[in-house]
């Protein structure tokens, strides 16, 4: 059996799968947090999988997306990560259902 | 040189002297409503110049269309085009609108005149001359128009003036409720007149009366014609009192007593009368119609004289003569006495005027117009008297007076057509001498009662002298009613030698054979009915050798409708307006509007309101439920573009 695009993109799918199930499920802003950064690697992976197997012009496109992503990622954590930090010291729970200020 | 009996041809009378007949008294109201509303006499004398203008005119206009045998001259403009309507201005003069225009002009002079003196002091002076003078405006402009549309406008102009001046004295309810009730019955009556303008453009195309006058001759009993008739006939009926739209005459009374003499006495009630005379050709060609006319005017003759014999208000009386006495001139049109329902206008205008205006007089100095209240003002007030037993003795048709002649015509064409027309108008006739007579026994004989104290405290009233004490009107108001009382004397002798008959009859297409002669029998048998009810009013309220309520108690049931004036107001006010219009077509509108229209506007709020409550739940606020909701939409997507197109 060779490994083939639909092997790599399986896992990207399924990863993102995972990703999505966690970020919806999880009451913890942590948990919601480490979902949305495995769906982002599970994006990465797919746009690395389409730049490896595809024929473009530009080849090296996917591979910079990648990059790109990957310090947004960084940055996003950081600000997100503060944010949790911040809500945690305010109203001592980082539970989203709690969070809910807003609501009529 | 006059009066010879030869073809009519068109007179030579100048446009422009037309056009100023209308304009005179358009100027003066212009004027007194815009600059001298307030500057008391000037009013007045104003009204005079431009209504005595106008009457100066009327007559060199008489004499003109005399000259021409009654012929038509006929003067049009054109006033605007919209497709295919062509809407023409103009005036149109013949032996009819001669004899109208005379009758209009010297009854407004003569009244302006009187008002001078029974309006004096009154707080709306000048209001009141201005509304004179735009109602003389309006009635001269309808018997000068050439055509129906033009007719219409003067005609509604007319309504309106009416309702003005019936409603003078706003302040007091009554007057202001009898001016509605006037306007909206009359209303109903134009809606037919409506109807006939509309289908007469539909028809021919055209409201020229001379076409319309043509056209009917063309089709002899045609649907059309018919109907056009008894449109022309509601609104007649509406303005002229025709029963059952009569009942709004009597309570016009409420406005002062010159406006009743010449508006709801002597020219506009007559407006009614001249329509269908104007259009007589219409009403030849369809007899359904005519029968319709004849039969309404005997009814409304029959019901008003009923109800003036149980009369006790002075002026009512007066009113409801009035009403019988249209009657009359309908029933003579209806019969096809074309030339005695206008004969019978014009001297019944005359004598009419004056006896309101006499009853204006003894207003003046018993501060009432209760009869029982009255009594022996003969000797307190002798010019008036004297002038209101000629008024009456002419209304009675006593030989030689005016009312003699035109009223025997009118009897000669109801034998002619009908007896049984004629017996209605024989009994007319004979309670029309007896009301009068009682009026004039209750008046001005016997015993002064004392007539209606002043109320001090009273702002409204303007009462001057002392009713404790009666004495004659000034001057200004008895010049006018000696006037009056010499046409109500000598107006029927034009019926000699077929004077008057050759003249209006210059107005029709053709030369009728319908005009009236004299006959004795008739004019015996009328006679001995006015001499009788003059003789019964004597022996019961002069006499007293019959007391008048045992007459009442043996015909008590008879008595009762009459004093009720058959239910008619009862049966309008409380099955017409109050179960069928408030309680039945109100309340369904009440209901239309409650729960179709407003079910409409809150059920759409109901609909939007209960939709949220349901979609509201969606909205969480919790970002992990839209999430997946975004996911879900995203899946339910790909779904369909992978069903779409299978790889």
């Amino acid at each position: 059996m060779s490994i083939g695009i639909e092997h790599f993109l399986t896992v990207g799918a399924l990863l993102f799968c995972l990703g999505l199930a966690i970020a919806l499920s999880k009451r913890n802003a942590i948990g919601v947090l480490m979902g949305v950064e495995l769906m982002l690697n599970a994006v990465n992976l797919t746009l690395i999988t389409f730049s490896r197997f595809s024929v473009s012009d530009t080849p090296i496109a996917g591979h910079t997306f990648v990059v790109f992503v990957l310090t947004v990622a960084a940055a996003e954590a950081a600000v997100a990560l503060a944010l949790a930090v911040s809500v945690y010291r305010n109203r001592e729970t980082v539970d989203v259902d709690q969070l809910n200020l807003l609501r009529s | 040189m006059l009066f010879l009996a030869s073809e009519p041809t068109t007179p030579t009378i100048a446009q422009e002297i037309l056009w100023a007949i209308l304009i005179c008294p358009l100027v003066a109201w212009g004027l007194i409503a815009v600059y001298f509303r307030k500057i008391g006499p000037v009013a007045g004398y104003l009204a005079i110049a431009g209504i005595g203008a106008a009457c100066v005119l009327s007559y060199v206009t008489l004499f003109n269309v005399m000259d021409a045998n009654g012929g038509v001259a006929q003067f049009t403009h054109e006033w605007f085009t919209a497709g295919s309507l062509e809407v023409n201005l103009g005036v149109r003069v013949d032996g009819l609108t001669a004899v109208m225009l005379v009758v209009v002009t010297t009854v407004a002079l003569l009244v302006q005149i009187y008002s001078q003196g029974y309006m004096s002091g009154d707080p709306g002076y000048g209001r009141y001359f201005a509304h004179m003078c735009l109602f003389t405006t309006s009635m001269l402009g309808l018997v000068l128009a050439d055509n129906l549309f033009q007719m219409f406008i003067f005609w509604e102009l007319v309504g309106l003036c009416s309702y003005l001046l019936i409603g003078f004295w706003f302040h007091k309810p009554s007057a202001a409720a009898a001016a509605k009730k006037a306007f909206i019955v009359t209303r109903i009556g134009d809606l037919g007149l409506l109807a006939a303008v509309l289908l007469i453009w539909n028809e021919l195309g055209s409201f020229d009366v001379a076409a319309i006058q043509e056209w009917a001759h063309d089709e002899p009993d045609g649907a059309i014609v018919t109907l056009f008739a008894l449109g022309i006939f509601a609104g007649a009926a509406g303005k002229s009192a025709q029963f059952p739209l009569h009942v709004w005459l009597p309570d016009a009374m409420e406005g002062p007593t010159p406006v009743s003499a010449l508006i709801h006495a002597a020219t506009m009630v007559a407006a009614g009368v001249y329509l269908v005379a104007r259009f007589f050709p219409v009403f030849e060609s369809s007899h359904d119609a005519a029968q319709v006319v004849a039969w309404i005017g005997a009814i409304t003759a029959l019901i008003a004289a009923t109800i003036a014999l149980v009369q006790t208000d002075f002026k009512r009386v007066l009113a409801y003569s009035t009403v019988s006495q249209l009657g009359y001139m309908m029933l003579a049109l209806g019969t096809f006495g074309y030339v005695a329902a206008i004969f019978h206008l014009f001297t019944h205008a005359f004598f009419k005027a004056l006896l309101f205006l006499g009853s204006g007089s003894v207003n003046h100095a018993t501060n009432t117009f209760d009869m029982r209240q009255m009594g022996g003002l003969k000797k307190h007030m002798p010019w008036t008297y004297w002038t209101f037993l000629i008024g009456s003795l002419s209304l009675a048709g006593i030989f030689p007076l005016a009312g003699f002649w035109s009223k025997d015509e009118i009897l000669l064409d109801a034998w002619r057509h009908d007896k049984a027309l004629w017996v209605i108008g024989l009994s007319v006739a004979f309670m029309t001498a007896f009301y009068m007579f009682r009026a004039i026994f209750l008046t001005f004989h016997g015993e002064y009662k004392g007539g209606q104290p002043v109320d001090h405290h009273d702002e409204d009233s303007h009462f001057h002298g002392d009713p404790a004490h009666p004495h004659e009107s000034p001057w200004v108001m008895r010049g006018p009613l000696v006037v009056l009382s010499l046409p109500a004397i000598a107006a029927g002798w034009l019926a000699y030698d077929h004077i008057f008959k050759d003249f209006v009859n210059g107005a029709l297409p053709e030369v009728h054979a319908h005009g009236s002669s004299f006959e004795i029998g008739i004019a015996i048998s009328s006679s001995i009915v006015a001499v009788a009810g003059i003789g019964a009013a004597y022996a019961i309220y002069m006499k007293k050798w019959v007391s008048s309520e045992s007459i009442r108690a043996t015909f008590a049931p008879l008595a009762i409708t009459f004093e009720n004036k058959y239910f008619l107001d009862r049966l309008y006010e409380d099955v017409f307006v109050v179960r069928i219009l408030q309680r039945g077509w109100n309340r369904l509108l009440e209901l239309n509007d409650k729960y179709i229209v407003d079910g409409v506007v809150n059920g759409t709020g109901r609909v939007a309101r209960e939709a949220s409550t349901r979609l509201k739940v969606v909205q969480t606020g919790q970002l992990q439920s839209y999430g997946l909701g975004v996911a879900a939409g995203v899946i339910i997507l790909a779904l369909a573009v992978f069903t779409a197109n299978p790889l």
